[in-house]
């Protein structure tokens, strides 16, 4: 949903918040500003209600969200069974795996409190990426870079906590 | 289909002169014979004048027979005017028939010709290759007769004038008659090989734009240019061999013909001069041996229309010269009524390059079981969904539908059991509604077999909309249309009452997803002149593309102080929004959020060029006129390049009350102001039940506006209207205007809705989402199983355990059958694509 309400209160345009944010964004930060412009204008705003799903488990809604403002909590359903994972803040990023090519959601992502998103959907990151197939390379790059960014984490912190799991690590070698 | 719309590339050229055409040619040749006389006339009258009025110096006879010369010419004329509307007639209506019967065989054709075949072929083929052998059709009987008549009469005349002159001046056009035809040869050899060159011209440009997304992502320009200018400088050097060629036979012809005189004048002016011929006779002689040129000049032309018409004629049919796979429609019976069983037995497909595409296939189903074929891309399974559905004739095993063997089937048997949806399903240029009867309508038209040859109710349609999931989408459509002035009176007061309601049931249920139109406040949803005349334009000049214009609106925004603040936020949307597109496709992803369209795109990149070299105000008029425009589309919700100036909003809301105010004054016919008790009619139905603007195109706001909208509806009984103006939307061309998945939808709906005993489904649901997916499959499962045969081949292997049959393909054959569970017990193939997805 816009915030364009509040836009004779503030100086910048939406345009220019999107892409301050997307600059800071780990999966488009290596674009050059000529490509970040146009998915900071193909970017648009959501409000999610408190309660509201942003997606749900099993399904392909193919868009990746930053979260402007508020919380969102993602959950998994294992046959009946409600897990809580873990609760997204201001600030983070999420999806951009899924900009990449179909991929079905393993979890589901609401909103605790009204949040409000910057969303992307694949359609349109394809599309652009199009015009630039050079630039793939520089996402695939990014998005490599943070696999092994977390499983390198997850091995020093929890390496040794993970018990039966261990012979499932190793996402890095896919 | 008639006998003679098949056989239409087995007909002569010279068949088509009297087929259909009879009396008019007769007609044609008793007008001929008529002009013809009174052609001669003014020569005999010609001679008459000079030696009986003018040497006798006959005063009444030369008034006489100036009259008869007169009255023959003006006679001559009509009925020249008159052959020459019969010639128009027959000469088109034999082109649109030829046109039609070819076109209609051309669609028999197996779809493997398409695949050898480009779109170009065919157009130019229906186009301009017919044109010549149609001309030549209108002319076959009236130019050689009247042309040969008028010749033998001008001849006998000059016999009966003078039998020596005539012989010595008609000597010529033997040497003509054997030159022509030898020149002609050189014609027609050319002619040939334009028509080659032409088709594959054609096809050139047709490859080409079908395959513009290629040539931009390689930017292959130089390789493609290279291929078409080889194409054109061969058509060039044809089309100039083939010039020269015709010019040859006119100007050897000319100048044979034109000797004709020459000797007229040697041996007629030496007997005159000795006294031995009259100088009126000399006269005659001379005017008639002139009036000689214009027919064998016709009969010449003729020959050269009959010559290449020809060559288009025969290289066209014979082209198309190919029997369609299937009989069309059944002779002497009516068209069979199948068991819904299926069997395939030992079945082979080879192309014609001897690749086997299918291989011993082995599959049967007892009517009212589904089938799901499964196995990687390029498996055959598609191929052996295709052989089933008589798309592609196989070429080895059979394939029983019933008791019947598919390939001795008529079309027309198939199409009224089973229905095809394709993978990429073609959507055709009209309405939704047009759509989604297409193919109820091709299974009843002509001789109204199927579902009693009626017309599916709307009751029936509504179901099958909801069915395939495109019941929201339609609503949508309809909700979005903008309703005409003299148009649903009726429904008009409807929605204004709906407003009331909506307000009260929904207004603050909806509020984050629209925004209210309120005369006090800005809308961020509307464009600026939106904001500013705040009500719908009732004279054209108020219309949005003519306001920057309006001399009256002009002046207003100079009054209001708005004129440089706009050119101004226009300059900056201008160049804020080139910045971002400048370089990018014409998409409509690109461009839906842009306040400039993508085909003005060019011309706005000048603009920011003007912008960069001089101020606002030393602009030239057109384009501040440009940057107005711009300006006042600006709609801050939808266009995020810009912000509205603070100070911008606060003037526009006082331009508001002021526009009022002048306009109620100067012109109160102009505006109708929006207010609540009435219909708003440049706003869309939608707009006008909000009485206000949706503010998220978003997935969760669409579905939280369709659920209220659709209670609401059917509370005041009018979504079925609705309904009925959404299926009346335009879907463009190939359906352009629909998403992918409302294109599946689409052509699931419309085989649903004809319900055919067998449904074969080609990846049907690739493009739907989850839920429409599985609503689909849900129906089949419950309402289709046990009564309709079902073959789907599957992609996503999650939708089929509760098939009856699952058959895993590869390399063209079947390696395995049998239900979801027993397969994956016996952990072969399928368990392994399972494992793998």
């Amino acid at each position: 949903m816009s915030s364009s309400e509040k836009n004779n209160l503030t100086p910048s345009c939406e345009f220019q918040d999107n892409l301050e944010i997307l600059r800071q964004t780990y999966f488009f930060s290596g674009l050059p500003l000529e490509t970040l412009k146009i998915f900071a204008y193909l970017c648009t705003r959501e409000i999610f209600r408190q309660g509201e799903h942003i997606f749900r488990q099993d399904e392909d809604d193919g868009r990746a969200f930053y979260i402007i403002d508020g919380r969102a909590r993602l959950e998994r359903d294992d046959d009946g069974k409600k897990i809580e994972i873990r609760d997204y803040q201001t600030g983070e990023f999420l999806g951009g795996l899924t900009l990449l090519g179909e991929t079905r959601r393993l979890f589901s992502l609401k909103s605790v409190t009204d949040t409000t998103c910057l969303v992307l959907n694949r359609g349109k990151f394809l599309k652009t990426m199009e015009q630039f197939p050079n630039l793939l390379a520089r996402i695939c790059n990014a998005v490599a870079k943070s696999i092994d960014t977390w499983e390198d984490r997850f091995l020093s912190d929890r390496g040794d906590q993970c018990g039966d799991c261990m012979g499932r690590l190793g996402v890095t070698l896919i | 289909m008639s006998k003679a719309k098949i056989t239409i590339v087995k007909r002569s050229l010279f068949s088509w002169i009297f087929a259909g055409n009879l009396k008019l040619q007769l007609l044609l040749l008793l007008i001929i014979v008529v002009m013809v006389t009174t052609r001669v006339l003014p020569l005999e009258m010609q001679k008459r004048i000079i030696n009986e009025a003018i040497n006798l110096r006959n005063i009444d006879k030369l008034l006489l027979y100036s009259g008869f010369y007169l009255a023959a010419v003006f006679f001559s004329s009509v009925l020249k005017y008159l052959t020459n509307i019969i010639e128009t007639l027959i000469t088109q209506r034999t082109t649109a028939r030829m046109r039609k019967d070819l076109y209609h065989h051309i669609l028999t054709l197996p779809l493997n010709f398409f695949r050898k075949t480009q779109p170009g072929t065919v157009v130019n083929a229906l186009g301009s290759e017919l044109t010549l052998p149609g001309n030549f059709v209108g002319m076959a009987v009236a130019s050689p007769v009247t042309n040969i008549l008028t010749l033998l009469a001008f001849a006998g005349y000059l016999f009966w004038l003078n039998p020596l002159l005539a012989a010595v001046s008609l000597s010529i056009y033997p040497i003509v008659v054997f030159l022509v035809p030898l020149l002609q040869k050189g014609v027609n050899k050319y002619n040939k090989k334009r028509v080659d060159a032409a088709r594959k011209f054609s096809a050139k440009i047709a490859e080409s734009i079908s395959g513009i997304h290629e040539i931009h992502g390689n930017g292959a320009y130089r390789i493609e240019n290279r291929k078409y200018d080889a194409l054109v400088d061969q058509l060039l050097k044809i089309r100039i061999l083939w010039s020269l060629y015709r010019f040859a036979v006119k100007t050897s012809n000319g100048f044979f013909t034109s000797l004709g005189p020459f000797l007229v004048f040697l041996l007629g002016g030496y007997l005159a001069i000795k006294g031995r011929l009259e100088l009126g006779a000399l006269v005659a002689f001379l005017s008639a041996q002139e009036k000689l040129f214009d027919p064998w000049k016709e009969l010449i032309e003729f020959y050269q229309v009959y010559q290449d018409g020809r060559v288009n004629y025969d290289k066209t049919m014979r082209y198309f010269d190919i029997e369609p796979e299937h009989e069309i429609e059944p002779k002497g019976r009516a068209p069979l009524q199948l068991e819904g069983s299926v069997e395939v037995k030992d079945l082979s497909f080879t192309t014609d390059t001897g690749i086997h595409l299918l291989d011993g296939i082995n599959v049967s189903l007892n009517p009212g079981e589904h089938l799901a074929l499964v196995g990687f891309s390029g498996s055959g399974k598609s191929t052996l969904a295709l052989c089933i559905g008589q798309l592609y004739k196989y070429t080895g095993g059979n394939i029983m539908i019933g008791d019947h063997e598919v390939s001795e089937l008529t079309k027309k048997d198939m199409i009224n059991n089973i229905g095809f949806v394709a993978q990429s399903p073609f959507i055709f240029e009209g309405t939704i509604e047009e759509n989604i009867l297409y193919s109820t309508m091709a299974q009843i038209d002509d001789n109204g077999q199927g579902k009693n040859g009626k017309m599916p109710t709307l009751d029936d349609i509504i179901a099958v909309l909801h069915q395939t999931g495109i019941f929201a989408d339609i609503l949508r459509f309809g909700l979005n249309a903008i309703l005409t002035h003299d148009q649903n009176e009726e429904l008009v007061k409807m929605i204004i009452r709906v407003r009331k309601n909506f307000q009260q049931d929904f207004g603050q249920e909806l509020a984050d997803y629209v925004e209210f139109f309120d005369e006090n406040k800005y809308l961020y949803y509307s464009s600026v002149s939106e904001n500013l005349i705040f009500g719908a334009a009732d004279k054209d000049e108020f219309s949005d593309t003519n306001l920057a214009r309006n001399e009256y609106f002009l002046n207003f925004l100079n009054t209001a102080d708005l004129t440089t603040p706009l050119l101004s936020l226009g300059a900056n949307l201008c160049r804020q929004t080139v910045d971002i597109l400048g370089n990018l496709p014409p998409d409509t992803v690109f461009f839906e959020q842009s306040p400039i369209d993508a085909d003005e795109l060019e011309e706005y990149k000048i603009l920011v060029d003007h912008l960069s070299k001089k101020k606002l105000h030393e602009m030239p008029a057109e384009y501040r006129q440009k940057l107005l425009e711009l300006a006042l589309r600006f709609t801050p919700g939808v266009h995020k390049m810009v912000a509205l100036p603070e100070l911008l909003e606060t003037l526009i809301l006082e331009g508001r009350a002021l526009f009022r105010e002048k306009i109620t004054k100067d012109d109160p016919e102009a505006i109708t102001f929006v207010e609540r008790s009435k219909y708003i009619y440049s706003q869309t139905i939608l707009n006008n039940i909000f009485f206000g603007k949706t503010k998220s195109t978003s997935p969760q706001a669409q579905e939280r506006i369709d659920q209220s909208i659709i209670q609401l509806l059917i509370e005041e009984d009018l979504l079925e209207t609705i309904i009925e103006i959404g299926m009346h939307y335009q879907v463009g061309t190939k359906g352009d205007k629909l998403s992918g998945g409302q294109q599946q939808k689409l052509a699931i709906a419309r085989i649903f809705l004809k319900a055919p005993r067998i449904l074969i489904m080609d990846e049907a649901t690739s493009a739907l989402d989850n839920k429409s997916q599985a609503r689909i499959q849900n129906l089949l499962e419950t309402r289709w199983k046990k009564r309709n045969t079902v073959i789907s081949v599957v992609h996503r292997l999650d939708t089929i355990k509760n098939f009856d049959k699952v058959a895993v393909m590869k390399a063209g054959k079947i390696l395995e059958t049998g239900t979801y569970n027993e397969l994956m017990a016996r952990k072969g193939m399928l368990y392994e694509l399972v494992g793998k997805k």
